[in-house]
């Protein structure tokens, strides 16, 4: 979970420049590499349809062909590793972010000790003093990836580091994603528009956000797995094959068992077999293809613990489920009508199979009331109705990346692309085969789901480069075609030519309207559609329509490839910019720039990390606000109240009422959990900001969904409603733990001057907070990171602000360090 | 099946022409898949039956049981679908063997994870 | 504090009069319909110190020269909660109150509290008998969940006796206006059937749902941006932020770009005569560089640390 992708992209945009300049080598050499396979798959993917000279035969041509294809394909696979390794090249070999340390811990894990000990790994550290029973609470796919290649690295006695393959275990499994999409998207048209898909997919921002060498997450595999399903579904759906039925369903597993997106799936083939039923396609091979897949698929996702008996349970599910029992009815009706095709039995069979379809509807609703199915889940519901989670679940409407998408990332992620996606949307409506069927459906409901949420662009992005590149593919096929048409004929036979066309498009409609249309058929109709849509395009104009079609001249053929080629370069030009830029950096090493230019590495957060590691007994227990759970467990393998596995909303409620409390109320509270440090982002003297100020609204909001009559967010902000941390801050605000925390002894730094908040550009008070029950034990070079030890009760019993006033009071003594400290400017 | 139970001779005569036309027209290999068919619809149902009326008590030994033979089901009605000479044209890819191929390769993934789920 | 002060000043006569000064309150809220008017004399009564009651009151400015819309939109959510609390048996309900104070009716309270926006929620809770609280600071309702009864009524039963028995009416309007639909559509499903089989209504459909969530329109009705910004701006500078009018420029200049390919894919190789073939490839083509020249331009207004431009 990438919580300050965004956050962070604003931050980093401002020290962009200084980061062009300083990898522009490795720019240029990346760009080289990315550039030849975007320009390979129309130069010989018409190989095929080319009129060659006939002193070569078809199976030379064929072969010659099929090499390129895979000389291609490695180019491709290359270009799309290479552009992941940014983050390596400018940072160094490090885990990304904050859900992938978690990863990386339990890989660890289970690389030392096997896979049973993971299995029934007890983490007493985490949630702090809950625990959290790991094996049963993660989705283990990824993890056992990796496991697996690192075993297999070791018998054959390559001693690879467990973190290395973690590192670069999304980067190469995107190169496996191309060629899923190659495969899929070949499905949909031919092996040319599957090559420009994988191109495609290698390259574009959308995915490489979340498969950057370091990003180590369920979704570097997930995609893979999402595009593989889908291929052996279509597949499986083309042939009516029970083996490409039953492997979907075991990739189908080991995407359940990789990302809790797998629901995706689970609702995407359903909905694609019911409109197919709906559009009158039922045919044995879907009967074949969709029950193998969800017997099969449901059963073994039911092995995952994680997901345990939902399938059977859940709504989300139960719409497959659904669909399954619809095609049993149906396939036994169209078995029954084979052997008797009495008018008066179809009418007691039609009756039969809706009075079925409204009772298995009324039984599923009447289970629902009864709880035997569970309602949809916050997550799933919170899609729908959008204004759901901000209402009864912050804790899902506080993640960045659970933000809707504004238009300006859509074009950052997908560029060029997001208008040629449409384009192809209309040329799958043009043949309308079963398979075109499903890009279609995927396209609407993938486009829904990325408005809504950020992170769901993932799940458009394979979608968009298909449909791209099935547009873009059509469109080169029919330039680059080097055979002209004939020149026009005259008039009357093409007036013919038009009635017949005509006599053909309505023949074409009735049949279409008759709702039995097999694929092939389909074709034959669009294609009469098409011609007439041209009839009608011309019949204004009068002209012959003819039914060729061609291109005249080499001048118009070069100005559309011209086109073409160029937006392909300004494509590689763009990915590589906004991979380098924006979706490179670990985000627990920041970058900035010095005032030459050169790049400044800021290194607070590993710097405070190791700190907690070093100087704080084994078994002391770090507060912090959930985002840093995963890194301190990771990095300082320090106990953690709450973590980004936030499956306890009261604990991290806790800890927000902690955190938005004055002292005196949060220091019980910090006692009862035994915690020894309280950890806070500071973002206030560098300007970064993703730091905890800026998110303590959320803490607020969390911890009044517990304690309304505590903790109320009015109360943090100016009567004028206005989010404030200067003197005119409200009262809760400026006595709130956090505020304190994050300002002590802040104006100090600057002296007699103003103490500038670079966030909030807000004056900071010259007289700053004063604590009393915990004490500052560190603050890292830049201030970000800000580590304070709880004290312990006095030892005279006395209440700790007392205590603090009177030994004030006899002596003025500091025994902080000083000296680490400095103003950076 | 309300419409059924709730129907005049008329319709009875239909299934028995129905029966009829099926005995006739139907290869002995296929009545024996459905002979399989109809046994596995059986399990099913005592299964479930006695899920609903007794206990589900070890759910997933239930669960198990009642997806083999739900999912072996499906897979012995795809095999009938495909190997029925009158669906020739739908398969044109899947020849007869490669028909009973994939029905075991589908049947052994299915009772690897059954046999995965009693355990 | 001011007011405080006054208060604890005229608590002791108020003490004696708590009785009399709850029937009338009684009898106040069953004459209003559950919501009591108040004024500033009735308001120094139903917040006296000594009370063994909670009240809710709502700050508000309905006068229309106010200009205050939220206030508009929030009185019926009140009166209807309000209302829903009239049903509760009577011992119950006496102990809680629920009152409305408009600005133009006694904007000294305002000043008092130092209250400069409405609509607020104030809930004071008792401060004497079984359910009498330590803290005699009013809670303030958050009006982030919106101006709905539902939310209202689930806060304000953290601090009645009993849960406020509120259910949300049965709009009836709208299950007629479902269940009409339905109907004609069944109706007209012969006629109209034709027009659903045919592919292109679903294309169409499909294109344009997806043009518009391309265009961020899910952001705008998530978030409420407004349609345009406050000085006319129709763009908003930021990538995280975007205007109404965005949605349908963006969609636009998508569709016009889709449109182009899809016409030189689909509509011009069928053309036949040479000269106008080529006419069409270069208008198309024209167009499609031009578009996309807009489209980058947008795009590098938006983020402003983009590097690449087209021919604009």
């Amino acid at each position: 979970m990438a919580i300050h992708t965004q956050v962070w992209r604003a931050v980093y945009g401002k020290s962009a420049d200084a980061i062009e300049k300083s990898v522009e080598n490795v720019d240029e050499s990346i760009r080289a590499i990315i550039c030849i396979p975007r320009l390979f798959p129309f130069t010989f993917g018409h190989v095929d349809g080319l009129p060659l000279s006939n002193n070569v035969s078809p199976t030379t041509v064929a072969n010659t062909a099929s090499l390129l294809r895979i000389v291609a394909f490695g180019l491709i696979s290359a270009a799309a590793i290479a552009s992941r390794l940014f983050a390596v090249i400018n940072f160094e070999s490090i885990i990304h972010e904050f859900d992938p340390w978690f990863n990386y811990r339990a890989t660890r894990v289970l690389a030392a000790k096997g896979f049973y000990e993971f299995w029934n790994w007890f983490d007493p550290t985490a949630w702090y003093p809950l625990g959290r029973v790991v094996g049963g609470t993660v989705y283990p796919g990824l993890m056992a990836t990796s496991g697996v290649i690192y075993n297999f690295l070791h018998y054959f006695n390559l001693p690879v580091d467990i973190r290395n393959i973690c590192v670069l275990l999304a980067p190469g499994f995107s190169a496996l994603t191309a060629w899923a999409t190659y495969m899929f998207t070949t499905e949909m048209k031919d092996s040319s528009a599957g090559l420009l898909a994988a191109a495609f997919i290698g390259i574009v921002p959308g995915y490489i956000s979340r498969s950057v060498a370091g990003s180590y997450d369920n979704e570097a595999i997930a995609i893979f797995l999402l595009m593989i399903t889908f291929y052996l579904w279509i597949a499986a759906l083309k042939q009516g094959s029970a083996l490409y039925g039953t492997l979907a369903a075991v990739f189908y597993f080991y995407m359940v068992a990789a990302w809790g997106g797998y629901a995706f799936i689970t609702n995407m083939i359903p909905v694609h077999a019911l409109v197919l039923l709906l559009m009158g396609r039922f045919s044995g091979r879907l009967y074949v293809a969709y029950c193998s897949w969800y017997a099969i698929g449901t059963l073994s996702s039911m092995q995952v613990p994680f997901v345990g008996f939902q399938p059977v349970r859940t709504s989300e599910h139960m719409g497959a489920l659904g669909v399954f029992g619809l095609l049993q009815i149906v396939a036994f009706a169209s078995l029954v009508r084979s052997h008797l095709s009495s008018k008066q039995f179809q009418d007691l069979l039609t009756v039969s199979v809706i009075s079925m379809g409204l009772l298995g509807a009324g039984a599923f609703i009447v289970m629902t009331y009864k709880g035997w199915i569970a309602p949809w889940t916050g997550r799933f519901y919170s899609l729908w109705d959008t204004g759901y989670a901000k209402k009864y679940i912050p804790i899902i409407a506080s993640v960045s990346e659970h933000q809707p998408t504004a238009w300006p990332s859509f074009f950052m992620d997908l560029q060029f692309l997001i208008f040629l996606f449409p384009a192809g949307v209309v040329l799958c409506f043009r043949d309308l085969r079963d398979e075109h069927v499903f890009v279609i459906i995927y396209a609407v409901v993938a486009s829904y789901f990325a408005g809504v949420m950020v992170r769901l662009m993932l799940t458009l992005t394979p979608v968009v480069c298909v449909s791209a590149a099935v547009a873009l593919s059509t469109l080169l096929d029919i330039y680059v075609d080097v055979a002209e048409p004939a020149v026009p004929e005259n008039e009357n036979s093409s007036a013919n030519g038009t009635g017949a066309a005509t006599a053909d498009a309505k023949k074409a409609k009735k049949n279409a309207a008759v709702g039995s249309q097999a694929g092939p058929n389909a074709a034959a109709a669009a294609s009469s559609t098409l011609s007439d849509i041209v009839n009608a395009a011309k019949s204004s104009s009068k002209s012959s329509p003819s039914k060729q079609k061609g291109i005249w001249g080499a001048d118009a053929r070069l100005v559309i490839i011209l086109n073409a080629i160029g937006m392909l370069v300004y494509f590689v030009f763009h990915c590589t910019w906004v991979t380098a830029n924006a979706y490179s950096s670990p985000s627990v090493v920041l970058a900035s720039s010095n005032p030459d230019g050169s790049q400044h590495l800021i290194d607070d957060y590993r710097e405070a990390y190791y700190w907690l590691r070093m100087n704080t007994p084994q078994d002391a227990v770090v507060m912090s606000w959930w985002d840093y759970g995963y890194q301190i467990a990771g990095m300082a393998d320090r106990g953690t109240l709450v973590d980004n596995n936030t499956w306890n909303n009261t604990h991290i409620a806790t800890v927000g009422k902690a955190m938005s409390s004055p002292e005196e109320i949060a220091y019980p509270i910090l006692r009862q959990h035994d915690v020894d440090y309280v950890l806070v982002i500071f973002g206030g003297l560098l300007g970064y900001s993703g730091d905890d100020i800026n998110k303590f609204l959320w803490m607020v909001r969390i911890a009044q969904g517990v304690w309304p009559d505590e903790i109320q967010e009015p109360n943090y902000f100016t009567p004028t409603g206005e989010y404030r941390v200067d003197e005119r801050a409200s009262d809760a605000m400026k006595n709130s733990l956090m505020y304190k925390m994050s300002y002590y002894r802040f104006a100090e730094l600057y002296g007699n001057g103003n103490a500038i908040d670079r966030v909030r550009n807000q004056n900071i008070p010259k007289i700053g907070p004063t604590l009393d029950y915990v004490e500052e034990a560190f603050t890292s070079e830049n201030w970000i990171v800000r580590i304070f030890k709880v004290r312990k009760e006095d030892p005279l019993g006395r209440d700790l602000k007392s205590a603090n006033a009177f030994a004030q009071g006899k002596k003025r003594k500091r025994s902080k360090p000083v000296s680490r400290r400095r103003a950076v400017v | 099946m309300a419409p059924k139970s709730a129907s005049s001779i008329k319709s009875t005569s239909a299934v028995q022409t129905l029966f009829d036309a099926y005995t006739s027209q139907t290869s002995s290999r296929l009545k024996f898949i459905d002979a399989f068919l109809v046994f596995l619809i059986l399990s099913g149902v005592l299964q479930f039956s006695y899920c609903v009326l007794v206990t589900n008590f070890p759910f997933n030994a239930f669960l198990g049981g009642f997806s083999s033979t739900v999912g072996q089901f499906v897979l012995t009605a795809s095999l009938r679908s495909q190997v029925n000479p009158e669906n020739k044209g739908v398969y044109k890819e899947v020849s007869r063997e490669r028909a009973f191929a994939d029905f075991v390769f589908g049947s052994i993934v299915l009772h690897f994870f059954v046999y995965n789920f009693l355990g | 504090m001011k007011l405080f002060a006054f208060v604890s000043f005229l608590a002791i006569p108020l003490a004696f009069a708590a009785k009399d000064g709850k029937d009338k309150l009684i009898s106040l809220a069953a004459s209003g319909n559950g919501v009591i008017r108040l004024d500033a004399s009735t308001f120094d009564l139903l917040t006296a110190p000594n009370r063994d009651w909670s009240v809710a009151i709502q700050f508000t400015a309905l006068d229309p020269r106010r200009r205050c819309t939220p206030c508009k939109e929030f009185d019926p959510s009140w009166n209807a909660v309000a209302k829903a609390w009239t049903t509760v048996s009577a011992e119950q309900r006496d102990n809680h109150f629920f009152a409305t104070l408009d600005f133009d009716e006694a904007p000294t309270v305002f000043q008092k509290l130092n209250l400069a926006s409405a609509p607020l929620v104030w809930v004071y809770p008792p401060t004497e008998g079984p359910r009498a609280s330590t803290r005699n600071l009013p809670s303030k309702y958050d009006f982030s969940t919106g101006y709905e009864a539902g939310p209202l009524s689930i806060h304000l039963s953290n601090h009645t006796p009993v849960p406020i028995p509120y259910k949300a009416p049965i709009d009836w309007a709208r299950w007629l206006t479902v269940v009409a639909g339905l109907l004609s559509f069944a109706l007209t499903l012969r006629f109209i059937a034709p027009v659903l089989q045919s592919r292109w209504l679903w294309g169409a459909v499909t294109i344009i749902t997806s043009l518009t969530m391309n265009g961020g329109f899910m952001f705008t009705r998530i978030r409420g941006s407004p349609y345009t910004g406050h000085d006319g701006a129709w763009i908003s500078p930021g990538t995280q932020t975007q205007f109404g009018q965005e949605v349908q420029v963006v969609a636009a200049v998508y569709g016009t770009l889709a449109f182009s390919f899809v016409m030189l894919t689909m509509i011009v190789p069928y053309q036949s005569s040479p000269a106008r073939q080529r006419v069409q490839v270069y208008l198309w083509s024209g167009v499609i560089m031009l578009v996309y020249s807009v489209l980058v331009t947008l795009f590098r207004v938006k983020n402003r640390g983009y590097p690449f431009k087209l021919l604009l």
